[in-house]
């Protein structure tokens, strides 16, 4: 018998055995379903991580630390020496080490290393528009890889002095009735600067010093600066948390502000992170030689690709977890196919019977069971994967909007990836129908004739 | 010329040992008609299940057109099977869910005949037992005589050698069993095959140029024009 007769032959005695052939194929359906609901959660989860990191990063970039607590390396199991130059801002409060001018002098002259990024944030005093009241703030030097959607002004290549990006989130606050509004506004940005210890100490040993002077120079001075507004950022779709009410300046004054008010303190010149970017970065072997040399120098690096690998295996474990259920409702699903197959070999032996009688082969029926248990494979699997398709489209607005993903679908169907979960099904199916179509290729045809 | 040499069936072994068959000697010409006669128990069956290559004898020898039938490996055998024979059964079974058509294809699709003399084949059958006009109708929906009549075109739609029917009008009333049996002889006649019939009904027995009478596994006698030896070697 032709493998095309033989197809086409399975399907109709599957067809007419409707209810049977669909109960059966329902239960693969379930497994398929989820199967496909948890490829289309991945790929949607994949793909807003690799959406953060592409809106906020440069691939090419390695941040760079002296202190591997910062990307989140803690030992917690043993305790750490106290080091006189760190501050204790870290995990658990334990202290940082930081980079200062000679390390970031060391990791410029790294060869590959094309530049470095001064990673900044500087916490303000306060922040007020020409009208408002004062608010907390934080400017961070806005960096040439983040890619904001502006609702009004636009961002030249390069920041230019005195001009601020602030996000959408100020504007009511500022009193701007609309982003276009606070266009060319100004804004006064507050910095404390801080005691210098020195002055203090020498007014405090001097015995001409005045009550006055000490008290002037023991109470912190309050720097003020304009900036104009030259656009108004959207609430980011996709943000590192925590970020969304930052402004952004260029990264000279970014620089200049976080001098002055740490001037004097233990975090001159000081910082957590910086970023380091490697000529040629895009190619992942050059940007790992260049991650060990670095290494090598005695820091620690993070490129987006392992922030993006870490992230990926955390929704790789989500996915495996509910993965197993899906595979569990498979592996049940198997039983169903034996049973089912056995019941369809003992209703249909008179059939078989006959077909040895006429001189069909051994071979050829045992593939005739088999692509039987093939078709409720398939049947089940198209079933789950269509089910599937059709919950991603209904429940994605709501999840969407739940989560508040501002557009970013978090289900996106793998088209590719369940053509491969419908092969394996039938596959499946087809191991599962082995037993049964051995029995049906062995029977007798003498027996399986027999009327009486 | 089917050549049925020292034929031995038994089932079992020592005491619950059964001869169903015992030294069957019998040569049966090309395009002849013969009625192998029984009552039941005698073995005329297992004699036509051993002859169609459907069941082993346990010793002796099938030899169609000198080819030695068991001797063949299953697949050839299968293969001589699905080209050289037709089939048809006293409960008819054809498969009630598919259409006349589909139910005749059955042969010619294991035979791996092409799709489009296939169509071709399974028409011109229809034709010859008057069934046409129920091509696409389901088997279920047809009468006993039209389940057998569409079994006897599922016979001969490959034109085989050798048809052997087995009790052919035994669910059949005797109306529909006269129309049957004629269409069977007529059959037989264009096609030039030999028919190998399987009953106890004396009245179609008498309708075959040869007669084989069986009792307790043995030839007991034969009629008509052949070369049939009783219970010796030819």
């Amino acid at each position: 018998m032709r493998i095309k007769d033989i197809i086409t032959k399975s399907f109709r005695s599957l067809r007419s055995a409707k209810a049977r052939t669909l109960l059966t194929a329902l239960a693969i359906a379930v497994g398929s379903f989820v199967l496909s609901l948890t490829l289309s959660a991945s790929n949607g989860a994949s793909q807003y991580v690799h959406r953060i990191i592409e809106d906020n990063f440069n691939p090419s970039e390695l941040i760079v630390v002296k202190d591997k607590t910062v990307l989140g390396k803690v030992n917690t199991n043993s305790p750490v020496v106290y080091n006189p130059t760190s501050t204790n801002t870290g995990i658990n409060n334990a202290p940082i080490a930081r980079l200062g001018d000679s390390d970031i002098k060391k990791i410029t002259n790294t060869p590959g290393v094309e530049s470095i990024r001064l990673g900044i944030s500087v916490n303000l005093l306060w922040v007020k528009s020409a009208t408002s009241q004062k608010y907390d703030g934080s400017v961070d030097a806005f960096s040439p890889y983040q890619n904001p959607i502006l609702l009004a002004g636009s961002i030249p290549k390069t920041l230019d002095k005195q001009k601020i990006i602030i996000p959408q989130g100020f504007l009511q606050a500022f009193g701007f009735k609309t982003a276009k509004d606070a266009i060319g506004k100004q804004i006064t940005l507050a910095i404390s600067e801080p005691v210098n210890q020195t002055t203090l100490d020498t007014l405090l040993t001097s015995p001409q010093s005045t009550i006055a002077e000490i008290k002037a120079a023991s109470t912190p001075q309050t720097q003020t600066f304009e900036y104009t507004v030259i656009a108004v950022a959207q609430k980011p779709t996709v943000s590192q948390p925590g970020t969304e009410l930052y402004m952004y300046v260029g990264p000279s004054d970014a620089s200049n502000l976080n001098d002055i008010s740490t001037i004097g303190t233990s975090s001159y010149h000081e910082y957590t992170y910086v970023y380091a970017l490697v000529k040629n970065g895009a190619n992942k072997n050059t940007l790992n030689s260049v991650a060990s040399a670095i290494k090598h120098e005695g820091y620690d690096t993070q490129s987006v690709a392992d922030t993006e690998a870490f992230l990926n295996q955390i929704i790789s474990i989500l996915q495996g977890i509910v993965a197993a259920f899906g595979a569990i409702a498979i592996i049940a699903s198997v039983f169903g196919i034996v049973n089912t197959m056995y019941i369809s070999v003992l209703q249909r032996t008179r059939e078989i019977g006959l077909m040895k009688a006429l001189g069909m082969r051994r071979k050829d029926i045992g593939r005739l069971f088999r692509l039987e248990a093939a078709w409720i494979g398939f049947i089940g699997g198209l079933l789950g994967a269509i089910l599937a398709y059709i919950v991603c489209i209904l429940i994605n607005p709501w999840i969407t909007k739940k989560l508040d993903l501002n557009g970013q679908k978090l289900l996106i169907y793998n088209f590719k990836a369940v053509a491969i979960l419908i092969v394996v099904l039938i596959i499946i199916a087809i191991f599962a129908g082995w037993l049964p179509s051995r029995k049906a290729a062995k029977l007798d045809p003498i027996e399986a004739l027999r009327t009486e | 010329m089917i050549v049925v040499k020292n034929v031995v069936k038994t089932y079992g072994k020592k005491t619950s040992r059964t001869d169903v068959l015992k030294d069957i000697n019998i040569e049966i010409p090309n395009s002849s008609t013969v009625a192998i006669v029984g009552k039941s128990g005698s073995g005329k069956s297992t004699l036509m299940h051993i002859i169609s290559g459907l069941d082993h004898p346990t010793s002796g020898n099938i030899i169609i057109d000198d080819v030695d039938l068991h001797k063949m490996s299953q697949k050839k055998m299968d293969s001589f099977r699905s080209k050289k024979m037709g089939f048809i059964f006293q409960a008819f079974f054809v498969e009630a869910n598919q259409t006349c058509y589909q139910n005749i294809a059955l042969p010619l699709e294991i035979a791996r005949v092409s799709s489009r003399s296939q169509k071709k084949l399974i028409t011109q059958s229809l034709k010859d037992v008057d069934l046409l006009d129920k091509i696409n109708a389901k088997a279920n929906d047809l009468s006993g005589g039209q389940k057998q009549r569409l079994s006897i075109a599922r016979a001969v739609v490959n034109k085989p050698r050798i048809i052997f029917a087995d009790e052919p009008t035994g669910n059949l009333d005797s109306v529909n069993g006269d129309k049957i049996v004629d269409l069977l002889f007529d059959l037989n006649k264009t096609l030039k095959s030999t028919l190998i019939i399987v009953t106890h009904d004396a009245d179609l027995a008498n309708k075959c140029q040869i007669k084989i009478y069986l009792k307790d596994g043995r030839v007991d006698s034969i009629e008509g024009n052949s070369k049939i030896k009783k219970g010796e070697v030819i």
